[in-house]
C-alpha cells in the first residue's frame, strides 16, 4: 500500500530529472501539435482572400479605340484619365533610375554613377541595350510606357508598331489587311491593363544583368508560375500572391528597392500601425512569428527571417556567379562564338568573356542594418585587393544589423590603372565592345559618355557584388536546420566573427571541464536517487 | 563545235534559270512574309496538328545558304503543317523565304519566332 502511495511522487522525480537532462517528454510535445504559430495566424488574417474589382471597363473608353501608330498615343489616352499618374511616375526611381536625392553625395542609381559586375553601367543612359527596360517609349525622352507595368497582354510593341506603319496606306490589298489585324492586336494590348502582375515585374526583374537569372540568385522566370515548394508565397498553389502584394506602392513609388536609403526605417507589423509598407517580413508575421517557447522567437532580433527560411536560390533555374571581362575578345576561325556549358547558359562568350552559373546556391550570410555601400565610377579603388562594388553595410555592434542571406556574385572588370577608379566600357553600338571587341575604343567612347577621364591604361581587377536575398522563400519543413549554423563544422555562419555562437564556437579545456561538471552533478542526481529508492525512505525520520 | 555551242548554251540557260529562281525567291517581302508564315501556323494549330501557334522553326534556326537550299528544293517537309504549306502561292512562298533568310543565324539580325 505504502509503495502505490509513494509510486507517483518518484515517477514524478524521474520525469523532473529526465526534464533537467534535456529530455522533452513526448506529452510536451503533442501539447503544441496543431496549434498555429501567431506569425502564421497574423499573416492569414492580413492576406485573407479578397476579392479585387475595377470600376472601369477599358474596351468601352473612345480615348482607347486608337487607331495608335505609336507608343505615345496610348500614353496620351491614359493620362487623358489618370491625368497625375504620368508626373508621379516621373519622380520615381523605375523612371530616374537614380536612387538619391540632390542632397546626397553621391549620384546612386544605374542612371547615374553606379556600377556593376555585370554589364558594368548604363554609361548614363547612352548604351541604348540597357535602356530596353527603361518604361519610357524612348527612354526618358517620350511619354510614359504605362503598358510596361499594367499590360495584361503579350505584345512586341516596337514591331507590331513599324509594321503597322509599314503596310497602313499600302497599294497592295493583303498588306492592308494585315495592318488592320495588327492595329485590333494594338488596339486590344492597349485596352487590356489592369494591376501589375509577376509577369509585368518579372519581365525585367527576371532578366536583369542581360538575360534569365543573371543578377538577382532569387529572381528569375520560374518566380512567373512557381510551385509553392520554391515560393510560400507566390506559389500558385498557394496564396498566389504578386509582387505589388509585399512591394506596397504610394504614388507609384513601389517599396523595397535599396541603394545607400533603406526599404524600410522601421520593421513594424500591420497591428502596430496599419498603415505600414508590407515590405518586411514583420508586417504580415510580426517579429516574434514562431509558437511559444519556440526557440526560434529569440533569434529574431539577430537574424533575418530569410536567413532560416531561404535555403539556397536558384532552385529551379541557374543564376550566374562569375563573369571575367578579362577572358573575352577570342575568336574562332576568325569570327566571334559562344559555349554552352552543363547547365544550359553560355559558359563563353566571345563578347562578354569567361562565365560560371549554379543552381541551389547557397546564401552567404553579413551583418545587414538595411543599406547598401555602392561604389560608383568616380570612387578610387584598392587594385590590389579584391574591390566590393556593392556591399552590405551593418555590423554586430550595431542594434539595426541582422544577419542577412547575400547572393555574391564575383568577377572581373576593367579599371583604370593610372586614375584608379573602375572603368565603364560602352557594349552595344557600333562603337561598343559587343561590335568592336576593341577595350581602348569601348572605355574611351563609355567614359566619355559619363563626362569622366580615362588615362588609356586598363588592366582587370576581381570585383564582388552582394544582393540581398528575400524571394524563394521555402515551406517550413525545408528551412535551415539549428545544426547547419550551430556547428563548429561548416557552419553557414562561419565567417561571421567577433561573437560566441553555441554550438560553433568553444574552446576544447573548458568545454570538457562544463561536460564533466554536467555529468559529474548527473551522476550525483542519480545516485542520490537510486539511494532514496532502494532504502524507501525520504531522509526523514518516521 | 556545234557540241561545243550546245555546252555553252546549256550552261548559260542554266546558270540564268538558277540565278532567277534565286531572284524571285529573294524579291519578295521580309515584313509580310512573317504575317504569312505565322499564318501558317495559326491555321494549322486550329486545325489540331500543333500544340501551339507559334512556328516551330525560327530564322535563327539555320544559316541564311541553309534557308536558300531549303527554298531552292522546296523541302518543306521539315515544316510541318503540309495542309496550309501547298496552298502557299509562289509569292507567299517568296515572301517567307525572305523574312527567314534575312533573319538567318548569320544575318545581321537573327531572330527568333515569338
Amino acid at each position: 500500500m505504502k509503495w502505490i502511495i509513494i509510486q507517483p511522487v518518484r515517477v514524478t522525480l524521474l520525469a523532473l530529472a529526465l526534464m533537467l537532462m534535456g529530455v522533452t517528454p513526448i506529452w510536451a510535445a503533442s501539447a503544441v501539435k496543431g496549434e498555429l504559430a501567431p506569425g502564421r495566424a497574423m499573416a492569414q488574417q492580413a492576406t485573407k482572400a479578397r476579392n479585387l474589382w475595377i470600376t472601369a471597363d477599358h474596351t468601352k473608353f473612345e480615348a482607347l479605340q486608337g487607331p495608335f501608330d505609336e507608343g505615345n498615343q496610348i500614353s496620351k489616352a491614359c493620362l487623358s484619365c489618370h491625368s497625375e499618374a504620368g508626373a508621379q511616375f516621373r519622380k520615381t526611381i523605375h523612371w530616374s533610375w537614380i536612387g538619391t536625392g540632390p542632397e546626397d553625395p553621391k549620384r546612386l542609381g544605374k542612371g547615374g554613377d553606379s556600377l556593376n559586375n555585370f554589364c558594368i553601367s548604363t554609361n548614363n543612359m547612352q548604351d541604348k541595350k540597357c535602356t530596353t527596360c527603361h518604361p519610357g517609349w524612348d527612354g526618358k525622352k517620350a511619354e510614359v510606357n504605362c503598358l510596361a507595368c499594367h499590360g495584361q497582354k503579350e505584345i512586341n510593341w516596337s514591331e507590331s508598331f513599324a509594321d503597322y506603319r509599314a503596310f497602313t496606306g499600302s497599294a497592295d490589298p493583303e498588306e492592308r489587311e494585315l495592318a488592320t489585324d495588327i492595329q485590333a492586336d494594338i488596339r486590344s494590348a492597349a485596352q487590356s491593363v489592369g494591376r501589375p502582375t509577376r509577369k509585368n515585374c518579372g519581365a525585367c526583374h527576371f532578366y536583369g544583368g542581360g538575360g534569365n537569372g543573371v543578377k538577382h540568385g532569387d529572381l528569375d522566370s520560374s518566380i512567373t508560375l512557381p510551385s509553392k515548394a520554391l515560393d510560400v508565397h507566390m506559389g500558385t498553389d498557394g496564396q498566389n500572391f504578386q509582387c505589388t502584394r509585399c512591394h506596397t506602392t504610394v504614388l507609384h513609388n513601389v517599396a523595397g528597392r535599396i541603394y545607400s536609403k533603406p526599404a524600410v526605417t522601421e520593421r513594424k507589423s500591420l497591428i502596430e500601425d496599419d498603415l505600414t509598407p508590407k515590405i518586411t517580413c514583420e508586417s504580415c508575421h510580426s517579429s516574434t512569428p514562431h509558437k511559444s517557447g519556440s526557440k526560434a522567437n529569440d533569434h529574431t532580433d539577430r537574424v533575418a527571417c530569410q536567413s532560416c527560411h531561404i535555403p539556397q536560390m536558384a532552385r529551379e533555374l541557374p543564376t550566374k556567379m562569375w563573369w571575367d571581362w578579362s577572358k573575352a575578345g577570342k575568336l574562332k576561325d576568325g569570327k566571334k562564338y559562344n559555349v554552352k556549358g552543363d547547365l544550359d547558359r553560355d559558359v563563353y562568350m566571345s563578347i562578354k568573356g569567361d562565365m560560371k552559373w549554379a543552381k541551389n546556391v547557397q546564401p552567404e550570410y553579413f551583418w545587414f542594418n538595411g543599406s547598401m555601400n555602392t561604389l560608383t565610377v568616380r570612387d578610387t579603388i584598392e587594385p590590389s585587393r579584391v574591390v566590393s562594388v556593392s556591399q552590405p553595410m551593418g555590423s554586430r555592434e550595431d542594434h539595426r544589423s541582422r544577419i542577412f542571406p547575400f547572393k555574391v556574385h564575383r568577377g572581373k572588370q576593367p579599371y583604370d590603372t593610372i586614375r584608379k577608379t573602375m572603368l565603364a566600357p560602352m557594349l552595344s553600338g557600333p562603337d561598343g565592345y559587343w561590335e568592336t571587341l576593341d577595350w581602348q575604343r569601348a572605355l574611351s567612347v563609355g567614359q566619355k559618355a559619363l563626362n569622366l577621364p580615362f588615362s588609356g591604361q586598363f588592366d582587370f581587377v576581381e570585383t564582388r557584388y552582394a544582393f540581398p536575398t528575400t524571394h524563394m522563400v521555402a515551406p517550413k519543413e525545408n528551412v535551415v536546420a539549428c545544426t547547419e549554423c550551430h556547428t563548429g563544422n561548416g557552419s553557414r555562419l562561419a565567417s561571421l566573427t567577433g561573437f560566441y555562437m553555441p554550438g560553433r564556437d568553444g574552446a576544447g579545456i573548458i568545454d570538457s571541464l562544463g561536460w564533466l561538471m554536467v555529468l559529474g552533478s548527473l551522476a550525483g542526481v542519480c545516485l542520490h536517487g537510486l539511494g532514496r529508492f532502494f532504502t524507501n525512505g525520504n531522509g526523514r525520520a518516521k | 563545235m556545234l557540241k561545243k555551242l550546245a555546252f555553252i548554251t546549256f550552261t548559260v540557260l542554266l546558270v540564268l534559270s538558277l540565278n532567277g529562281v534565286a531572284m524571285a525567291i529573294e524579291a519578295g517581302n521580309q515584313r509580310k512574309g512573317k504575317y504569312t508564315y505565322r499564318k501558317v501556323y495559326k491555321a494549322c494549330h486550329q486545325r489540331g496538328e500543333v500544340d501551339s501557334p507559334k512556328p516551330h522553326l525560327s530564322p535563327d534556326a539555320k544559316t541564311q545558304s541553309q534557308w536558300t537550299a531549303v527554298f531552292e528544293d522546296k523541302d518543306f517537309e521539315q515544316f510541318g503543317c503540309q495542309p496550309e504549306w501547298q496552298q502557299l502561292s509562289e509569292a507567299d512562298l517568296a515572301d517567307i523565304y525572305a523574312y527567314l533568310h534575312d533573319h538567318a543565324a548569320d544575318s545581321p539580325s537573327p531572330a527568333k519566332c515569338k
